[in-house]
C-alpha cells in the first residue's frame, strides 16, 4: 500500500523569471526527496497560454511532476504550493490505480484476439458458410 | 416499378400531411463511437480531449458522442480537470 504514483502539476506566474523558477523546480524535487518520495519524471512544460485568466494573467509556466511515495509528501508539497505566492494553480491526480486498469484493460482484450483468432475457421470453411447463408436469404 | 413510385408517392405524403410522427417522442439514432476511447484517459492529453468539445466549451454528451457511460465518466473527470488547470476552457465565445 505504500507505493503509490501521482502526477503533480502546477502553474507558476511567468513574472517570476526563468532563473526563480528554475530554483523553486529544484526546491520541489528536494522537498519530495526529502520526505521520502521519488521523482520519476520531472517535466518542464513551460510557457503556455491559459485557457481562461487566472489573477489577471494569460500566460503561465507549467511545470509536471511525477513522483512515486506513500502520500506522505504529497501532503507536505501541497501545503507548501498553497503558501506559495508563485504558484498560481496546482493539481495532484493519483495515477497508479487508473494505469493499472488501464493495462488490465489492454491485456484482456488481447487475450481475447488470441483466442479468437485461434478459433477462426479456415478460408475454404468461411467460404462454404458465406454461401450457405445466401442461400438462406 | 409502377408500384415502387406509387410507394414513394404515398411515404412522401405522409411525412407532409399527416402529423403522424410528430406525436410519437423522438427517438435518436444510436451512433457508432467516433472516437476509440484509449484505455488510459489522460488528462493532459488536450488534443484528444477536444474532440469532445464542441464549440461552447461544454462537455459533449454522450448521446452524439455515442460511447459508453464508462468512457463518459472517465472522459468528463478527465476534460474537468484540464480544465481547472486552465488547459481547457469553461467556456469559450
Amino acid at each position: 500500500m505504500a507505493n503509490r504514483t501521482y502526477e503533480v502539476m502546477y502553474i507558476v506566474d511567468v513574472d517570476a523569471g526563468d532563473e526563480k523558477i528554475g530554483k523553486l523546480n529544484e526546491a520541489v524535487g528536494k522537498l519530495v526527496e526529502k520526505e521520502g518520495g521519488t521523482v520519476v519524471r520531472m517535466d518542464d512544460i513551460g510557457r503556455k497560454r491559459l485557457a481562461y485568466p487566472i489573477q489577471k494573467k494569460t500566460e503561465g509556466y507549467y511545470v509536471l511532476f511525477e513522483i512515486d511515495g506513500s502520500g506522505q509528501e504529497i501532503a507536505e508539497l501541497e501545503r507548501r504550493m498553497r503558501v506559495n505566492d508563485l504558484i498560481m494553480r496546482f493539481i495532484t491526480v493519483r495515477v497508479d490505480e487508473d494505469r493499472k486498469s488501464a493495462d488490465r484493460k489492454r491485456e484482456k482484450r488481447e487475450k481475447r484476439a488470441e483466442k479468437r483468432a485461434s478459433f477462426r475457421p479456415a478460408p475454404a470453411e468461411q467460404a462454404a458458410m458465406a454461401s450457405d447463408a445466401r442461400v438462406d436469404n | 416499378m409502377a408500384d415502387k413510385d406509387l410507394e414513394i408517392l404515398n411515404d412522401r405524403d405522409l411525412t407532409v400531411g399527416e402529423d403522424v410522427i410528430g406525436d410519437r417522442p423522438r427517438r435518436y439514432q444510436r451512433r457508432r463511437p467516433r472516437n476509440v476511447i484509449p484505455d488510459y484517459v489522460d488528462w493532459k492529453d488536450v488534443d484528444f480531449l477536444r474532440n469532445f468539445i464542441p464549440e461552447r466549451g461544454k462537455i459533449m454528451p454522450r448521446r452524439i458522442s455515442g460511447i459508453s457511460a464508462k468512457d463518459q465518466r472517465r472522459l468528463a473527470k478527465a476534460i474537468k480537470r484540464a480544465r481547472s488547470m486552465a488547459m481547457l476552457p469553461f467556456v469559450a465565445d
